[in-house]
């Protein structure tokens, strides 16, 4: 008998045997703990026959196939963290509020590039409304002023179904488009903060002019305490990505960029939670009928809330 | 071929050291990984298509999902025109979920695979071969809206092309690849037919050494002789002959790919002998 032959009739079992415990579960610890540890030894034992193979020559078939199997067991017995509540608990409660502060320069210098422009932009069109012009076509922004020319309260519905989906879609995109083109040097988080800064300010600025400032407002006002601090944040996680690739600190580019990735990504997905809810209110609250002055207490409250978790969340060192 | 990691200048290190150290590594699509056990690993790296196909599939689902909800919104009755309010806050949210958070609920959830991803064999996983968390799965699904553009995923695509693994931006942000996971099966021991008989092996040299990566060539090439002509299977063997003339009988190039099988399998049968 060829000596391979040999060798793949002696081990097939406990590689049969391995991958059945493999495949019978999703992930590890849903297994038996018998058969946890039973996967533990015959995954080393698969790496002892993959190492024997190898050094004999076996054919590329069976160097495949052994390959594959101690490949898909390394990869649940290594790092295979269950997801657990308390981890995103501790997320939300320590480690974004934290890790934002930690990187908080980028942080003020994305709301500078988002929020300079948009007050700069509803002054100029709150002084001169023909200068919205120069920005939007006049008839978008006469459908603008036009969606908020009925006040909310006294509708059944509210802004009608197409603008609503719009607006969330529209409103969630900017804020991960504006991280996502961080890549590109930061270049792209610059362009987006500060354009989509003056598009959202000329629309609010002629909105306003057109005499439906207390409209416009009321809609707003709820949902964007979530919604623009989080095109802020995510933002200045794009510009921060970006500076990790133009400072490198001597690393090499993508060493830079994958040193800066942990905590990125950790501020961005802060936004993200932070987008889910601004969408959920935009989706349900903001086009509600609930008397103005209600909404504004609301949103003077959310303000106050989200401006306290993300200064003081998390800031003692022990939980 | 890999990128320089402090594990893959150990491993190009003992490769220098070891006794069966092979020239260079061979230009594929394949990632290697060393494990704490010291075995390395070879994921076959997913390409362009196979990634193109599983994202239509994605599409698909997610479009069907919009279908499905639309259809329930319109058999419950609600009148389009009034379609509003709670229904539309419903639809809005519907949509963000899918267009944002679609990935990064399967791919957190399923082990690094959504079900477009796992119709294609695909996974993503960490580049040292773990499992991808939460923030991975994040940081290079948000990371599409830059591979997208400008449209189509071309700039993601270019990047791609650009990468010895095929990792788009998203992939270099987190640090993942998206590697094939094919369960293959164990091969039989090769069959000649018809059968060699001895006086055809006697005639091959009795130590018929073989390279180890000539020995896998002609493996490869042993194993597809039942699925060729047996013109097509002299042709291919013509081609590769000259390289194995020193070790075949004067009268092989009447019956090249015969020979050659011969060869590998006298080789073989040796190299068992002495093990």
């Amino acid at each position: 008998m060829h000596p391979q032959d040999h060798f793949v009739a002696e081990r097939r079992g406990a590689w049969q045997e391995l991958d059945t415990l493999l495949s019978s579960a999703r992930s590890l610890h849903e297994l038996a703990p018998r058969s946890i540890s039973r996967v533990g030894a015959l995954y080393r034992s698969v790496c002892a026959d993959l190492m024997r193979a190898r050094s004999a020559g076996y054919e590329p078939e069976l160097l495949a196939h052994l390959d594959g199997l101690a490949a898909r067991a390394h990869n649940q017995l290594y790092g295979a963290r269950p997801l657990k509540l308390t981890g995103f608990t501790q997320f939300l409660t320590r480690e974004f509020p934290r890790t934002l502060r930690a990187h908080g320069r980028f942080f003020a210098l994305g709301s500078a590039l988002f929020l300079i422009p948009m007050l700069l932009a509803i002054a100029a069109t709150l002084y001169d409304p023909a200068l919205a012009q120069l920005v939007l076509p006049r008839g978008m922004l006469e459908a603008a002023a036009d969606s908020y020319a009925e006040g909310l309260a006294g509708r059944e519905s509210g802004v009608d179904a197409s603008m609503a989906g719009f607006y969330v879609r529209n409103n969630v995109g900017i804020a991960f488009r504006c991280f996502a083109t961080g890549i590109f040097f930061g270049l792209g988080s610059v362009f987006f903060l500060i354009y989509n800064g003056v598009v959202i300010g000329t629309v609010m600025g002629w909105v306003i002019a057109q005499g439906h400032g207390e409209n416009i407002l009321t809609f707003v006002c709820g949902h964007a305490p979530f919604e623009l601090t989080a095109i802020c944040i995510a933002g200045g996680a794009g510009l921060q990505m970006g500076y990790a690739l133009v400072r490198t600190d001597g690393r090499t580019r993508l060493g830079s960029l994958r040193a800066a990735a942990p905590a990125v990504g950790i501020i961005v997905g802060g936004a993200a939670v932070m987008l889910i809810i601004a969408a959920a209110i935009e989706g349900f609250w903001s086009p509600s009928g609930a008397p103005p002055p209600i909404k504004w207490v609301t949103a003077a409250a959310l303000s106050l809330l989200v401006a306290a978790y993300l200064a003081l969340a998390g800031r003692r060192s022990t939980p | 071929m890999a990128r320089a990691t402090g594990s893959d200048r150990a491993g190009s290190l003992s490769r220098r050291v070891g006794a069966r150290a092979e020239p260079r590594e061979r230009l594929d699509t394949i990632a290697r990984v060393d494990s704490p056990e010291q075995v390395r690993f070879e994921y076959r790296v997913a390409g362009p298509a196979r990634r193109g196909v599983a994202y239509l599939i994605d599409t698909l689902i997610k479009a069907g999902v919009v279908l499905l909800l639309t259809a329930l919104v319109v058999i419950g009755g609600v009148e389009l025109e009034t379609f509003a309010g709670w229904t539309a806050g419903l639809y809005a949210l519907v949509i963000f979920a899918l267009e944002w958070g679609y990935y990064v609920l399967f791919e957190t959830l399923m082990g690094g695979r959504s079900p477009g991803k796992r119709a294609m064999h695909l996974r993503v996983v960490k580049e040292g071969g773990y499992p991808i968390n939460f923030v991975d799965s994040l940081l290079r699904n948000l990371l599409r809206a830059a591979d997208f553009l400008p449209s189509l995923y071309a700039f993601g695509v270019l990047v791609m092309g650009l990468d010895s693994r095929f990792r788009r931006l998203g992939d270099l942000v987190a640090g993942t690849m998206v590697v094939v996971e094919e369960r293959s099966h164990v091969s039989a021991p090769v069959q000649l037919r018809p059968p060699a008989s001895a006086e055809e092996l006697a005639a091959m040299p009795g130590a018929a050494l073989l390279r180890s990566s000539e020995r896998e060539a002609l493996d490869l090439f042993v194993r597809r002789l039942e699925r060729l002509s047996p013109a097509r299977a002299d042709e291919l063997a013509e081609l590769i002959l000259p390289g194995f003339l020193d070790r075949l009988p004067a009268d092989a190039a009447r019956r090249p790919a015969r020979s050659l099988a011969l060869l590998y399998l006298r080789a073989t049968e040796r190299r068992g002998a002495s093990s």
